[in-house]
C-alpha cells in the first residue's frame, strides 16, 4: 500500500509535536533552574515557535499539492514570505519584551535550534521510509 | 597609492554608520536561505516539467529541501536572543 501526501504530512505533523512537547519539557526544567520562571516562558516560546515555523511550511505544500503547479508555488512560497515577514515582527517585539529576562533569551535560541534540527530529522526518516507512488495523487 | 586613500576613506566611512547592526545582520542572514529555496524551487519546476507524472514525489522532495533552508533562516531569526548586547 502506497503512502500519499497527506499521510506523510500528518505523520510528520504529530511526530514533530511529540518532539516539541519533550524540548519544550526539558527546556523548560533547564530553563527553570538556571532562570526561574522567565526560563520556562523562554522554553515554551522557543519550541513552539519552531514547531509552528516548520508545520506551516508543511501544511502549505499539502493544501498547495491539491491545486496546479502554480498554485502550489503561490501557497508554498507566499506561504513562506508571510511567515518570515509575521516571525521577524514576533520576534522583534519577544526580544524588546521586558518580562523576557536577559539571562533566559539564550534558552529562547537554544530551544529554537534543538526543535527545528530535531524536526529535519524527523522530516528526513519519515520521507525517506514513505513509499510513495510515483504517480500524482489526484485521481 | 590612490587605492589606499579609496580604502581609508572606505573604513572611515563605515566607521560613522549608525544604527541597529542587526538589520544588517537579518539581511545577510536572508541571502542564503533566499538563494536556496530559489534553486530548490527552481530545479522543482524545471523537473516537473520535464517529467510531470513525478509531480507528486517531487513536490515531497521539493518540501525536504525548503525545510532544510528554511532552518537557516529560522536560526537567522532567533540570532538576537543570544548576541543582543
Amino acid at each position: 500500500m502506497f503512502d500519499s501526501l497527506g499521510t506523510v504530512i500528518s505523520r510528520v505533523l504529530r511526530l514533530g509535536a511529540v518532539l516539541v512537547a519533550a524540548i519544550g519539557l526539558v527546556g523548560s526544567l533547564v530553563g527553570y533552574l538556571l532562570t526561574g520562571l522567565p526560563g520556562v516562558y523562554a522554553a515554551l516560546i522557543g519550541s513552539g515557535a519552531a514547531f509552528l515555523f516548520t508545520a506551516l511550511t508543511a501544511l502549505s505544500v499539502l493544501i498547495g499539492s491539491k491545486l496546479n503547479l502554480a498554485g502550489f508555488l503561490g501557497a508554498v512560497l507566499g506561504g513562506w514570505l508571510i511567515k518570515m515577514v509575521l516571525f521577524l515582527i514576533g520576534f522583534s517585539f519577544l526580544n524588546k519584551s521586558d518580562w523576557l529576562t536577559h539571562d533566559s533569551r539564550p534558552i529562547v535560541f537554544f530551544t529554537v535550534v534543538s526543535a527545528v534540527i530535531g524536526g529535519l530529522v524527523i522530516d528526513t526518516l519519515i520521507v525517506s521510509k514513505a513509499r510513495l507512488t510515483a504517480t500524482l495523487d489526484k485521481p | 597609492m590612490q587605492i589606499i586613500h579609496l580604502a581609508a576613506d572606505a573604513v572611515t566611512q563605515v566607521s560613522q554608520v549608525t544604527g541597529n547592526l542587526g538589520v544588517l545582520g537579518y539581511g545577510l542572514a536572508a541571502i542564503g536561505p533566499g538563494i536556496g529555496v530559489g534553486l530548490v524551487v527552481s530545479k522543482t519546476i524545471e523537473s516537473i516539467a520535464r517529467q510531470p507524472e513525478l509531480a507528486a514525489r517531487l513536490q515531497v522532495t521539493m518540501w525536504l529541501g525548503i525545510a532544510f533552508t528554511e532552518a537557516l533562516a529560522l536560526i537567522g531569526l532567533a540570532t538576537p536572543f543570544i548576541f543582543a548586547a
